[in-house]
């Protein structure tokens, strides 16, 4: 083997490795999504199903599991969020904006301190974020007795939302000055000298040049927004977010349905990603192609000899989607072939467990404790928690949730 | 229409240090005024202060004889070209030259049409629609003039505009620029550390140097009469010949060297006294190589050291007995071929083509 099929073969297994980190929690979770099984497993499967998709099941004990589309306390957990990402976006971004360009306007030694206090916030954990923007607007509602100011002040969508804003408005702040720096500011001068106000500066000049920053300051905005969890959970008083109502479902043991909704957000990701792709590749197509004829016009027609024709080429990916074909025939007919999709299965695995379930009863009923035993005596117990923690050792070793 | 713009005595200070001090000067309507100097010696600033970027710590601006002191760029009756030109690169080319329409509120029918006008004057026709970055430099050159033309100014300020081409197309602009200005019929204040640019272009030139100026007069009178040795320098290239003041006749100084005495003439303004440190200045196409029957008022020694071929002329460094270095050139026509380093010569040059000046700072120090 020569050194160098050596140093790919390696530098191809370290890549491998890489994404299958990066990845393999999410692939796996992704196809728990489509077992039938209460609990989020790939083996033992159960069934091929897309019931944590649509309605969930009812359970043979009776207790009714949501699936993605029956789940109300989701659902409004996402329109909160959705809410608070809509504020949080229409605030962020003109603070960022507004502190970014201060930021070229202040000179000498002001500028380093004006900086550090911009970017504290990010600093900040975000608890101490949540909690105090909670203690304060707690005193103001206070102030106020009944009325609006009270209404507000402990409206959880309307701290979460300011409270997010402290530390996202940060991150756009750093966005814009990340543009602002490449701002050639001759062109405010050439504008102004041309007659336009300071505010047309603003709109005609600034603004058009600041419109990508815009753009991705909104998205990161949203993506924080959405995606935040420490300082929500303690301004969002009594409401649900998104992640507060996934974070209160893994408190009850988790489901099928948290995978079925990763993987709708990952879908969604990936389109939008590739969607976005797409539209950047076209218009740098477009410009190429603008450039192509500048060059052609300029230079001497002697000068361009060849026309270029790109043939057909083989995507590099193709191995990639090549192998995930395979697995993805390799499950299929491994299904198929065991039986293992469709109503039938499902049914047969409920009437499974149920018997099961049964065996179990009967079990513990033959094992029911007598009035003595129940009242401390035999057990040691006492009375006060006996029945109900049967077991006193069993949240020893529960750490919390967070 | 022209303005004239007048300059009472103008500082800019930042902090402690004068970027422009005491200026005064008048440029008259519809005259093509330069500024001529070296990197930071204060033509930009003086040029922001006459755009209104920069009001002047003392002294005053006038334009049409009207102080345009707190008056911002937007509300003067001047446009700036840039450097940098700083063409807005998210429109088009129309939509430049008719920014400022624009942002005085001219309908969008008037602003094309406008600009069409503009894009014939600088044969841009028909490639309004084209986006900055698909023009070639000149192209943007003449763009940025159209933009800064649209608004009809009284006096156009122009910041090295020409700076960033190649040395073919700066010629070629350089006559255009002229043209333009003689067609649109405005002041045009112009800037530049390029003494090729500024004489060719110019009615009058301001030479300046350390925030200050140190000659004003039409271009030939800069050349030929420097009042400092720092324009004698700096303006053109300059041969100085340092010594002390031997004998005075007239506006005939002799100076004595240690590589002799030479005479040399003695500008009008300029007050030398017998014994006073001075300096004669000679440029290199003044030195020549007596022929037959040649008489000329000074001779001078030389050992040629080195030469270079420029095209129309021959460059020739040489030095003189002391040492001092200087340098002469023959034009290409007059065959020189038996001259190589190391050859003795001896040059002459007549007193009227060389100036005597106090000793003060150079340009080439």
């Amino acid at each position: 083997m020569k050194p160098t099929y050596f140093i790919n073969f390696m530098m191809g297994m370290y890549i491998f490795i890489f994404f299958a980190y990066l990845f393999g929690p999410l692939i796996v979770m992704s196809i728990t999504a489509f077992n039938s099984a209460e609990f989020p497993s790939i083996s033992p499967w159960e069934c091929f199903s897309f019931r944590w998709f649509n309605e969930g099941k009812i359970a043979y004990d009776g207790q009714h599991l949501a699936g993605l589309l029956s789940d109300w306390r989701l659902h409004d957990g996402i329109i909160s969020s959705l809410i608070i990402g809509a504020g949080v976006v229409s605030l962020s971004v003109p603070i960022g904006m507004a502190a970014a360009i201060v930021l070229t306007q202040v000179r000498s030694q002001l500028r380093d301190i004006y900086y550090s206090i911009s970017i504290m916030p990010v600093l900040f954990p975000g608890v101490i974020i949540g909690i105090s923007t909670v203690v304060l607007w707690d005193r103001i509602a206070g102030l106020g007795g009944d009325g609006f100011i009270s209404d507000v002040g402990r409206n959880g969508i309307f701290l979460t939302i300011l409270a997010q804003t402290c530390f996202i408005s940060t991150y756009c702040f750093l966005i814009f000055v990340a543009r602002l720096q490449r701002f050639d500011q001759t062109q405010e001068e050439a504008a102004l000298d041309l007659g336009a106000t300071q505010t047309q500066v603003f709109f005609k000049i600034l603004v058009p040049y600041l419109m990508p920053a815009i753009a991705s300051a909104a998205v990161i905005a949203f993506l924080f927004s959405f995606e935040n969890y420490n300082t929500t959970v303690f301004s969002i008083l009594s409401d649900q977010t998104l992640t507060t109502v996934i974070a209160s479902k893994v408190r009850l043991g988790i489901s099928p349905a948290l995978s079925a909704l990763a993987l709708t957000i990952i879908a969604l990701t990936i389109i939008a990603a590739v969607t976005y792709e797409i539209l950047r590749r076209r218009s740098e197509k477009k410009y190429a192609q603008s450039q192509e004829i500048f060059v052609k016009e300029k230079a001497a027609s002697g000068r361009i000899n060849k026309e270029y024709k790109a043939g057909f080429k083989v995507p590099k990916g193709i191995v990639a989607i090549l192998l995930v074909l395979v697995f993805a025939t390799y499950g299929a007919t491994q299904i198929v072939k065991n039986d293992l999709y469709g109503q039938s299965c499902i049914d047969a695995a409920d009437q499974e467990k149920k018997s099961k379930f049964l065996e179990q009863l009967q079990t513990l009923e033959s094992n029911e404790l007598t009035e003595e035993e129940l009242s401390g005596g035999s057990l040691g117990g006492t009375e006060d928690y006996g029945d109900i923690f049967g077991d006193p050792s069993l949240f020893q070793d529960f750490g919390g949730f967070d | 229409m022209s303005a004239d713009v007048e300059l009472n005595n103008v500082s800019v200070t930042f902090g402690s240090f004068y970027a422009a001090k005491s200026v005064n000067v008048k440029i008259n309507g519809g005259e093509f005024f330069s500024f001529l100097g070296p990197s930071g010696c204060g033509k930009t600033t003086l040029l922001r202060a006459i755009s209104g970027f920069q009001d002047p710590s003392e002294g005053s601006v006038l334009i049409d004889n009207k102080d345009m002191f707190g008056i911002g760029p937007n509300k003067r009756p001047t446009s700036l070209i840039f450097q940098n030109l700083a063409l807005f690169p998210l429109m088009s080319v129309s939509e430049n030259i008719a920014f400022s329409l624009e942002v005085r509120g001219v309908s969008k029918k008037d602003r094309q049409k406008r600009a069409d006008e503009l894009l014939e004057l600088i044969a841009l026709e028909g490639q309004g629609e084209k986006k900055v970055h698909q023009l070639s430099g000149g192209q943007k050159q003449r763009v940025a003039i159209a933009r800064a033309l649209a608004v009809e100014p009284k006096v156009l300020l122009l910041d090295e505009p020409l700076s960033a081409l190649d040395l073919k197309l700066r010629q070629r602009m350089r006559t255009e620029l002229r043209e333009i200005q003689k067609r649109v019929n405005i002041t045009f204040i112009y800037i530049t550390h390029d003494q090729g640019e500024a004489l060719t272009m110019s009615d009058r030139i301001a030479v300046m140097n350390e925030g200050e100026i140190e000659q004003i007069g039409l271009c030939d009178e800069v050349y030929n009469n420097p009042l400092t040795p720092f324009v004698a320098t700096f303006v053109g290239e300059n041969n100085p010949l340092f010594g002390k003041v031997k004998e005075i006749n007239q506006n005939k100084v002799k100076i004595e060297t240690p590589d002799g005495d030479f005479l040399s003439t003695m500008n009008e303004n300029k007050r030398l006294n017998i014994g006073d440190e001075a300096i004669a200045f000679v440029r290199p196409e003044s030195l020549f190589i007596p022929r037959d029957g040649d008489n000329f008022d000074n001779q001078i020694d030389v050992n040629i050291e080195s030469f270079e071929f420029e095209g129309n002329i021959k460059n020739f460094y040489a030095t003189l007995t002391s040492g001092t270095r200087i340098k002469f050139s023959i034009p290409n026509a007059i065959d020189t071929s038996s001259i190589s380093s190391g050859t003795k010569l001896q040059l002459g040059f007549e007193s009227i083509k060389s100036s005597i000046l106090p000793k003060a700072q150079l340009a080439i120090d």
